[in-house]
């Protein structure tokens, strides 16, 4: 058995954005040499995200859209302070709400050294408080 | 979009060249989270919709041993891009402060003075080393960038940074050019006092204190001050500032949207006050000496 972790890094461009990081993952899983088991991509911040959708265009739009009308950024959050522990304004609670509820991180098997996926699944990056520089793990464990 | 007020203190390259920075950054102007690249810097200029940012430095070397960012850091940074328009900082109470800032002037292009009284812990007031500063500004004709009211720091000292004590400042250089920041938040009313009765007193937007930005800004300028009173009596006077790091600029972009101001005045701003005060359009400051 092996495990394999690579980090990928990234620069977001846009306050919120979502990223096709499907080819890269691919990538980084065949490098590995690794033939079967487990695929696990999870990023590592608190305001971003990993989700698996259809790889179009306006699914992206809504995706975004939904996020933004179910928790809308002035809404009233108990986060919106200045944080000390930092000496900088937090007010980015519903950064953080949107990010829990895309989820930080996903599964594939892996068989035969390829990732076991529907046709039309699309990995995604979510970006919730660009633009920042970012980081996503990729972890292959199996034979 | 110009953008009167950050510190370049989270940008990586700057925070590199200097191995002392970063524990000063934390222990003296308390930020204490990572830096980012200038790159990363430049995407959140443009999400935020900012061309322009004045960076400036704070020189805290006789109340604390250090600068924070230094005038040659603002040079290197200005001659990287052009969308950085910069300020220098020297120690009031440092005896090379004269000549320190006609060499930020003069040789660096640096194009605006900042003070921070509440961090270099001087007394606005004091003729003897203050006020010969004032003059050379003056003279050279740059403004000077006041921090005044709430210092973040937590080696700060706020008493040094009342509004009040700009007054006889005022009084004595009519044709200098004042900034007061996050309209010295708590003592707004006095700040505001000073700006309707004189017009070479500008204000910046960083007010911070609590809340979202969206909150705080709209407490201080839509309750305190009125939206009716920014603008009938400040409409020239307020400049677009985020105090970038301690909020990330595209925040206080939205904080001022959210005001819903009349277009003109909202333009203003963001970019006219500023441009005017900076002397864009004339081709930059005059930097020859009286």
């Amino acid at each position: 058995m092996q495990s394999v972790v690579k980090t990928i890094t990234l620069h977001t461009k846009q306050d919120m954005e979502i990223i096709n990081i499907t080819d890269i993952v691919k990538n980084t899983v065949a490098a590995t040499g690794i033939q079967n088991g487990t695929v696990h991509i999870m990023t590592k911040h608190t305001t971003s995200g990993i989700t698996v959708n259809e790889g179009l265009p306006d699914i992206e739009d809504d995706l975004v859209d939904m996020l933004q009308r179910l928790i809308p950024r002035n809404g009233e959050y108990r986060h919106a302070r200045f944080l000390n522990s930092d000496g900088q304004m937090a007010v980015n609670g519903y950064s953080h709400l949107r990010s829990a509820l895309v989820g930080k991180d996903t599964f594939f098997p892996l068989h035969e050294g390829e990732m076991v996926m529907g046709s039309r699944q699309t990995i995604y990056f979510m970006e919730m408080d660009g633009p920042l520089y970012r980081e996503f793990l990729v972890h292959v464990l199996g034979i | 979009m110009i953008d009167i007020h950050q510190h370049p203190l989270h940008i990586k390259e700057i925070v590199e060249q200097n191995d002392e920075l970063s524990r000063h950054t934390k222990n003296v102007y308390g930020i204490y989270s990572s830096p980012h690249s200038l790159e990363s810097h430049f995407y959140q200029l443009d999400v935020a919709g900012i061309d322009q940012a004045v960076i400036m430095p704070i020189d805290c070397t006789t109340a604390h041993g250090c600068k924070l960012v230094t005038n040659e850091q603002i040079a290197w940074l200005t001659e990287k891009s052009s969308r950085f328009i910069g300020f220098a900082s020297v120690d009031p109470r440092s005896p090379n402060a004269l000549k320190e800032l006609e060499k930020a002037v003069t040789e660096y292009g640096l194009k605006g003075l900042k003070l921070d009284p509440s961090l270099q812990q001087f007394d606005i007031s004091n003729k003897d080393y203050a006020f010969p500063l004032y003059q050379l500004c003056s003279e050279l004709d740059i403004p000077i960038f006041f921090h005044c009211g709430m210092s973040w720091s937590p080696v700060g000292k706020a008493a040094f940074a009342h509004p009040m004590k700009l007054e006889e400042v005022i009084q004595q250089f009519p044709n200098l050019r004042i900034i007061i920041s996050q309209f010295a938040w708590p003592w707004v009313s006095e700040a505001f006092m000073l700006g309707i009765k004189h017009k070479n007193v500008y204000f910046d937007t960083s007010i911070l204190f609590s809340g979202t930005p969206t909150d705080s800004v709209q407490q201080v300028l839509g309750e305190q001050i009125g939206l009716k009173n920014l603008d009938r009596s400040l409409s020239k006077q307020i400049l677009f500032g985020s105090n970038t790091p301690r909020v990330d600029p595209k925040r206080l972009v939205w904080a001022i949207e959210d005001l819903k101001l009349k277009p003109s005045l909202q333009q203003n701003i963001f970019h006219e006050n500023a441009a005017s005060l900076l002397q864009l359009n004339q081709g930059g400051v005059t930097c020859s000496l009286s």
